[in-house]
């Protein structure tokens, strides 16, 4: 009788991480609420001088359509990548897994222009093949140059979600398939891609979320109106029509959409798979798997790094010198500096928040998808409309907006980088709390002592990893500084932004090219200080 | 280590985020504006200190990311604004501006100033203005189009950079452009062009940067925007393509609010702000034209522009009343 209690419920009742995870989701619902009754509110007061004709249905179908394809495409880029750098060993791989994760929080800004510079009419390759005879002319225009902005993007952040991933197979299993004598193909429908599946609905939807919600991408990518979506239409609703009722309603009918994406996605229990620190154990493959391994890596990784070196190439003259010397420049460096270190702070603590709450849910209960939902569903809120609605908010609490400027943005920017930190530090939570629930029992570990323990240590990785991501997310942000950034308030993207909105374009390039290589040192810095922070408490 | 590192971040922070102190006894008057205007490249730093060693008062410059966010953000502060002017609005935009009802009138009298027609709005200010225009590079395009049906001609690969009329003030001159050129055929120029426009960019800046990598064959600017590249870069291979429908007209405006607690003292800045004084600021910090001509006349390199006329302009409550139908109906074009 005794002996069958720890089995009954297995999982320890942790009451503090209920009632945390429970707090956080509820109050980021709430939040979102309020920003939009705020504008709905707001939206009462003003007239307004007329609304555009809108086809609400064909935005819709648009907005599915490209997301959709980026989703798909991004997904399958991401494994092919990350299935590629996991079998092959050549110096600088660090680099290039460092480098893959900083082009999904470029302002897209940088890798508009990065992309242009490669494909455009007077890009790169047309650089090599005009004199051939052959021109791809203005073909990175329409729908093609939106497919590939976004699977440049999201298809670095799911090959390097998925690298850490195959990383974290544990070696025994490894050894276990080396000595079965698995073929590659065996090999990746046994081990790879039951460790990839946990990951695919938390990377699909919200590559998705953020391909349905895109917006200077396919304002300038786009080639015009024929290829719109519901983002910016709602844009459009605030910007000239001021009719911020509209907008709520449009904002509204942009959420359900994107629920109609989260809540299977959520709902899909990930399959836990053991999280342990990197796999000492490297099991290459021979022959043609690895041939083909290197073409893809090499074919790949062009595609990917030519853009970004463009924008290094662009950035690096002399107008590089012009900008380090200039006092506004350091101001807004530290400025983006400090608010990307405390939004980071914020995203981490609350996705480890949020995923420690759900790692105490069985698969399947109602509360995992409540927990996770509301990180996704402020993803789905358009930038302008959660702007205007902290704007009315700060108002609203009598904050003056020099002051609620640097609290908004580290709460938005938090919040808008919760979701990648959510997806990175949840599965290994998860993987974590069932792999030790016997033991945690056994031992009658309080929650704080299987913190010190047992996760803290296991976690410096994926922790490091979503620091760096969230980090540099805010790094990147556009969105909401836009309403509050002022001559004296102002972020490198927004100071990068007014230089090109001033005929200034070299200082502007050379500003993101400075933004692309500090993205890049704090993903190559933080996760390596993480980890030894993590595994001095180890040894 | 971290924590030094945190601790650190925040003091410079804090020290970033301090308020500029307004603890003077004098009155400060906040204008806000776009960000190009108030910029330090901008005419804001000089247009201050040339105000304030005059008015024993402090101009304070608030830069949103365009006169229309100036606007909606006075707007949504309502009574509690700490906005005096705002400053930026153009003649295309006028109308969305008295819709607010949240400004007052000047007062003033605007005589023999330099612009193509008698100003006498009421509430509105002229700050500067210009011309819209396609702006090219003289060493690739030998023979630039002459007319909107000629450059609805041009070849496919032929390609035009616009902004969106919703969201960029150009964007809207260009509706409104063709419209006072064609008026009901307007939508035949839009199905000419639909083929050569490269994209729609949310902003000018965007549209200019994808001109300059050589991306697009024009771009959609100013008349004046070559100055800029002959005054500040001494780079004379850049010219607007002059039309013999003409340019549309762009004067950009600066309006007094009416829950300001300094209405005189803003008046007096909007009346100095159309002297020659201040108006020699103008061309080579916003590259427009100045609205009263500066003593020693505009700056070199400007007489170099083509000559727009006939100057175009629509009557502003005609362009309030159908802004709309006729940003539908180009874009019905061009889907």
């Amino acid at each position: 009788m005794a002996a069958g209690e720890p089995y009954a419920r297995a999982r320890p009742w942790r009451p503090g991480r209920r009632i945390a995870g429970r707090t956080i989701a509820l109050a980021v619902a709430l939040l979102i609420a309020a920003l939009l009754a705020a504008l709905a509110v707001a939206g009462q007061r003003f007239p307004t001088t007329g609304s555009a004709a809108l086809d609400i249905a064909h935005l819709l179908r648009m907005s599915a359509l490209q997301a959709g394809l980026s989703t798909i495409l991004s997904l399958i880029a991401g494994m092919l990548l990350a299935w590629s750098l996991d079998r092959l060993r050549f110096s600088g791989r660090g680099f290039v897994v460092g480098l893959l994760s900083t082009a999904l929080v470029l302002p897209s800004l940088v890798v508009i222009s990065g992309l242009i510079a490669i494909w455009g009419r007077n890009g790169w390759v047309n650089f090599i093949f005009t004199p051939l005879g052959l021109s791809s002319g203005s073909m990175i225009f329409g729908l093609g140059g939106i497919l590939a902005a976004h699977v440049l993007l999201n298809g670095a952040l799911a090959a390097r979600v998925f690298l850490d991933r195959l990383e974290a197979i544990p070696p025994e299993k490894l050894k276990l398939g080396r000595s079965l004598g698995l073929s590659p193909l065996r090999r990746l429908a046994i081990i790879d891609l039951p460790a990839l599946a946990s990951s695919v609905p938390g990377v699909g939807a919200t590559i998705f979320l953020l391909c349905f919600t895109s917006f200077p991408i396919v304002l300038v990518l786009g080639g015009g109106p024929a290829n719109q979506t519901l983002e910016v239409a709602i844009y459009e609703s605030v910007r000239l029509d001021f009719d911020l009722g509209r907008a709520v309603v449009l904002a509204l009918v942009q959420l359900l959409a994107c629920a109609a994406i989260i809540i299977p996605a959520t709902r899909f229990a990930p399959i836990s798979t053991l999280f342990g620190r990197r796999s000492l154990l490297h099991w290459p493959d021979r022959g043609f798997t690895a041939t083909l391994q290197w073409i893809v890596l090499v074919i790949l990784l062009a595609l990917f790094i030519f853009p970004l070196l463009a924008v290094l190439a662009r950035g690096l003259g002399p107008a590089m010198v012009s900008v380090l010397q200039r006092d506004a420049f350091w101001q807004a460096t530290a400025t983006s500096l400090t608010l990307g270190s405390l939004s980071a702070f914020l995203a981490v603590a609350l996705a480890v928040g949020l995923g420690m709450s759900r790692a105490l849910e069985p698969a399947n209960a109602p509360a995992r998808a409540l927990l996770g939902l509301p990180v996704f569903a402020y993803l789905a809120v358009p930038a302008v409309v959660l702007a205007l609605g902290f704007f009315l908010l700060a108002r609203l609490l009598f904050i003056p907006t020099g002051i609620a400027a640097p609290i908004v943005l580290v709460i938005a920017n938090a919040l808008l980088a919760l979701p990648f930190a959510f997806a990175i530090l949840s599965p290994p939570l998860e993987a974590l709390a069932k792999r030790n629930e016997k033991l945690i029992r056994s031992l009658g570990l309080s929650g704080r002592d299987q913190w010190t323990r047992i996760e803290w240590p296991l976690l410096g990785r994926p922790a490091g990893y979503a620091l760096a991501v969230s980090f540099v997310f805010s790094l990147g942000d556009l969105g909401v500084i836009s309403l509050f950034g002022t001559a004296d308030f102002s972020t490198l993207p927004w100071l990068m932004y007014r230089a090109f909105g001033a005929y200034r374009t070299q200082d502007a390039e050379a500003i993101a090219a400075l933004l692309l290589i500090l993205s890049l040192a704090a993903f190559l810095a933080i996760p390596k200080l993480l980890e030894v922070l993590t595994n001095a408490r180890n040894r | 280590m971290v924590r030094f590192i945190t601790t650190s971040l925040v003091a410079v922070a804090l020290g970033a985020f301090a308020l500029p102190a307004h603890a003077q006894q004098s009155p400060t008057l906040t204008v806000y504006t776009y960000d190009a205007f108030a910029a330090s490249w901008g005419p804001g730093p000089a247009l201050k200190e040339g105000f304030e060693a005059q008015c024993g008062c402090t101009i304070d410059f608030v830069a949103a990311d365009s006169s229309i966010g100036a606007l909606r953000r006075a707007q949504l502060e309502g009574e509690t604004t700490s906005a005096d002017i705002i400053l930026g609005l153009d003649t295309a935009t006028i109308g969305e501006g008295m819709a607010t009802g949240l400004f007052t009138e000047h007062g003033l009298k605007f005589d023999g100033l330099d612009i193509p027609l008698d100003w006498a709005d009421p509430v509105f200010a002229p700050v500067d203005y210009g011309y819209f225009a396609f702006v090219y590079n003289t060493e690739d395009l030998r023979d630039p189009p002459s007319s909107f049906e000629e450059l609805a001609g041009m070849p496919a690969d032929f390609k035009i950079v616009i902004q969106d009329p919703r969201a960029s003030t150009p964007g809207l001159g260009l509706v409104l452009w063709i419209k006072a050129a064609y008026g009901d055929r307007a939508i035949e120029i839009w199905q000419g062009l639909a083929p050569n426009v490269l994209t729609v960019t949310n902003s000018w800046s965007e549209s200019y940067d994808l001109f300059l990598s050589g991306e697009a064959d024009m771009v959609l600017s100013y008349t004046t925007s070559p100055a800029y590249h002959i005054i500040a870069e001494d780079d004379h291979r850049f010219a607007a393509a002059k039309f013999e429908e003409g340019h549309y007209t762009q004067i950009e405006v600066a309006g007094v609010l009416a829950s300001s607690p300094n209405q005189d003292l803003a008046r007096d800045f909007l009346a100095w702000l159309a002297s020659p004084e201040a108006q020699a600021v103008i061309p080579t910090t916003n590259w427009m034209y100045p609205v009263v001509e500066p003593e020693g006349g505009i700056e070199p390199g400007f007489e170099e522009m083509i000559d727009p006329s006939p100057a175009l302009l629509l009557d502003a409550e005609l362009v309030t009343a159908n802004t709309r139908a006729w940003i539908d109906e180009a874009f019905s074009a061009l889907r």
